[in-house]
């Protein structure tokens, strides 16, 4: 019967559920867009090299997504990075450090400073960040990588084999190189997220890089730099490895000695920086769920209303009913059925709606569909309660309607 | 249709019994609707209530159905006393022991004539197959077996009010309370009605029946006056009350009244 009262008002009863319509429709989309979205932050960012890790010393001031050879203090010396590799569950480790150019020329056209990445070779590698024209450059020779936005940053565009002039910040000196490769744009962490389309120039420590220091524990004169990457041997290493790598730093590393007051070491991982996204991604969420629960309620109210206003209607039915025998209890479940119905209906065909815009979405801006089960169940559950609590208070006042004034009511 | 087992027509076997029932009504001052009421309606009778306008039958017969509850005094309908009954019970008393036939016919406008006859069944949670059943064959007493999944707007008065006495019997209730069954009919209609009355009272039934009009009431075996909430006297009209064309019996009263569906909407 309730099932009835809802087809004999079809557009009364979809106007009524419009509310919870809108309301999950607009939750579901936007978590498969926030889903979607995020999964396709992750990927950029972390791609195929979760066991990455960036070692720092930084001032706790610092943002806490570091930027790769740049920022943090120059502590880590070539002993270091010896001693970093030999650590348990660490495959490979590269030192990285950032040289200040003045500025950079290419044929007539120059640009001013640019920061110059100096790593070994394995560095892209290790990144994950692949060169897609030539090659990586080789130590000890005057070769550099671009990344694409650098090969296009002068009037004419850079290819490989031709030569590039860097001026130093530091002494002014110029410094001639041979484009070796061309590198994808960048995929230095957050860098990722917010300046991956910067132009970007690597170039091997020798001969490029001049920091030195005397290493405390070896007492000779090593180069000194700001991070050191590292991969571990598995993804389950990469917890241990962290753990181990700190305590090397803390202990024994020339590193410790070098730092400043009030740096602390940093071992970075790509899951932490999952994790960060994952937070904002969640504040996201739960922003959006405020919105949802709003116009849930909203939609409560709208059902609410309808209801009571259908009850006033069929008073009559009400006392008919009541005379041939109904029991207050038979009326609120009549009533209550009707609103459990009205909201679920709502909510299952916001989900559908739901989905076909985040999905609509998503291949607009061609991102990678995430659906998330669990928001279905979620919604189907919502929206019958939604009903519950809108239904409760009209189908209380069906139930306790008097007979009499009922069947006199026209 | 054996509504009683025990129906041997024993005055003695009350299946309504009123005793010192008073109605008051609280507008601003007391009004008085019903004074002092008493009255026994025995098993199988047929009974008509006659007074004027505002003299208290309706709430009489509200109360005698469990709609209302009196102010003081005691009512027992087929043994039990249904003034100290709680909602829920006078709701139960209502599906199980009360017919209603009401002058306005008060069918549920989106049922069809089978689901308002068999709607009483679903309060009582009989599976869904009998009350069909059940419905099917009581519209068919009633000559409204080819009607049966019409809508109400799509049947003529008389239609609507078999239906409505169809469905007051589908729970094989005690007795029959009928306010004005012919109220909304013309006299052809009425007529229909009335032998459909006789048909059930014929086998049975125990039918207390309010009118305005002394030839409906003259159906009766007695007819009670009401006049301002009080009980005037009792006419018992024996042999000389008034039955509807014998020729026909109820029946088949829908199947061969052409004249009733000569207003068929
Ligand atoms: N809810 C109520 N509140 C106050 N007075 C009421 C109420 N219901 C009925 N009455 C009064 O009770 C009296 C009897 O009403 P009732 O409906 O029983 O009359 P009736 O005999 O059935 O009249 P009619 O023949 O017109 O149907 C009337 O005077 C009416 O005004
Ligand atoms: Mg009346």
């Amino acid at each position: 019967m309730s099932w009835r009262s809802i087809v004999g008002h079809k557009l009364r009863s979809t106007l009524t559920t419009l509310g919870v319509i809108i309301g999950v429709a607009a939750v579901i989309a936007f978590v498969t867009l926030g889903a979607s979205l995020q999964a396709d932050i992750v990927n950029t960012i972390a791609g195929n090299n979760q066991d990455v890790m960036y070692v720092s010393a930084s001032s706790q001031t610092q943002g806490d997504i570091p930027q790769l050879g740049q920022g943090g203090q120059a502590v880590f010396t070539q002993y270091d990075t010896a001693q970093i590799r030999q650590i348990q569950g660490v495959q490979a480790a590269v030192p990285v450090g950032g040289i200040a150019t003045a500025q950079v020329q290419y044929r007539n056209d120059s640009v001013g400073r640019q920061w110059v990445t100096v790593s070994r070779p394995q560095y892209f590698q290790l990144k994950g960040q692949r060169i897609v024209e030539g090659r990586s450059y080789r130590p000890g020779q005057r070769e550099v990588v671009l990344n694409r936005p650098a090969a296009r940053m002068f009037a004419e565009n850079v290819t490989v084999g031709e030569n590039i002039t860097l001026v130093k910040a530091a002494n002014g000196q110029p410094i001639n190189a041979t484009v070796v490769g061309i590198a994808e744009a960048s995929q230095d962490g957050a860098g990722a997220l917010t300046n991956g389309a910067q132009p970007s120039i690597y170039a091997p420590t020798d001969p490029f890089y001049e920091r030195t220091v005397i290493s405390p524990n070896t007492d000779e004169q090593q180069r000194v730099y700001s991070q050191i990457l590292v991969s571990a041997v598995s993804i389950q290493e990469i917890e241990p490895t962290q753990g181990r790598i700190i305590s090397y730093l803390t202990d024994r590393s020339d590193a410790r000695v070098l730092k400043a007051e009030g740096y602390q070491f940093e071992v970075t991982t790509y899951d932490q920086l999952v994790d960060q996204i994952r937070q904002v991604s969640s504040t996201f969420t739960a922003y959006i769920t405020g919105i949802a629960v709003i116009s849930l309620v909203v939609g409560a109210i709208g059902i609410a209303n309808i209801m009571l206003v259908s009850v006033t209607e069929r008073t009559r039915e009400i006392g008919i009913m009541k005379a041939v025998g109904a029991k207050r209890r038979d009326i609120m479940q009549l009533f209550l059925l009707e609103a459990i119905l009205l909201g679920l209906f709502g909510s299952v065909f916001g989900a559908l709606v739901g989905i076909s815009g985040g999905y609509a979405a998503t291949v607009l801006i061609d991102l990678p569909l995430r659906i998330r089960p669990l928001w279905f169940v979620v919604a189907v559950v919502v929206g019958p309660l939604v009903g519950v609590f809108a239904g409760l208070y009209p189908a209380w006042s069906a139930s306790t309607v008097d007979p009499i004034d009922a069947l006199r009511h026209e | 249709m054996d509504a009683h087992t025990d129906g041997e027509g024993s005055t003695e076997d009350a299946v309504v019994s009123l005793s010192g029932v008073y109605k008051v009504y609280e507008l601003g001052e007391p009004v008085p609707v019903l004074d002092d009421v008493s009255l026994d309606v025995p098993r199988g009778s047929y009974t008509s209530i006659m007074g004027p306008s505002g003299s208290g039958k309706s709430t009489l017969l509200n109360l005698i159905g469990c709609l209302d509850t009196p102010t003081a005094g005691e009512i027992y309908i087929d043994g039990t006393n249904v003034t100290k009954l709680s909602d829920a019970e006078r709701a139960m008393v209502r599906g199980e022991k009360i017919g209603f036939v009401f002058q306005t016919f008060n069918l549920m406008p989106r049922l069809t004539a089978l689901e308002n006859v068999a709607m009483p069944l679903s309060f009582r949670n009989v599976p869904r197959e009998e009350r069909t059943k059940r419905a099917k064959s009581l519209l068919a007493d009633v000559g409204l077996a080819d009607r049966v999944d019409h809508k109400p707007t799509e049947l003529s008065g008389g239609q609507r009010q078999r239906v409505a006495v169809a469905r007051a019997l589908v729970n094989d209730p005690a007795i029959i309370l009928a306010d004005e069954p012919t109220g909304s009919l013309d006299s052809e209609t009425s007529r229909q009605i009335m032998r459909l009355l006789e048909a059930l009272y014929q086998r049975g039934n125990t039918i207390l029946m309010v009118t305005h009009e002394r030839d409906i009431a003259e159906h009766g075996e007695r007819i009670v006056h009401v006049l301002d909430g009080e009980i005037e006297r009792i006419e018992q009209l024996g042999e000389s009350r008034r039955t509807p064309s014998v020729d026909e019996d109820a029946a088949s009263a829908g199947e061969d009244a052409p004249e009733g569906e000569a207003w068929t909407s």
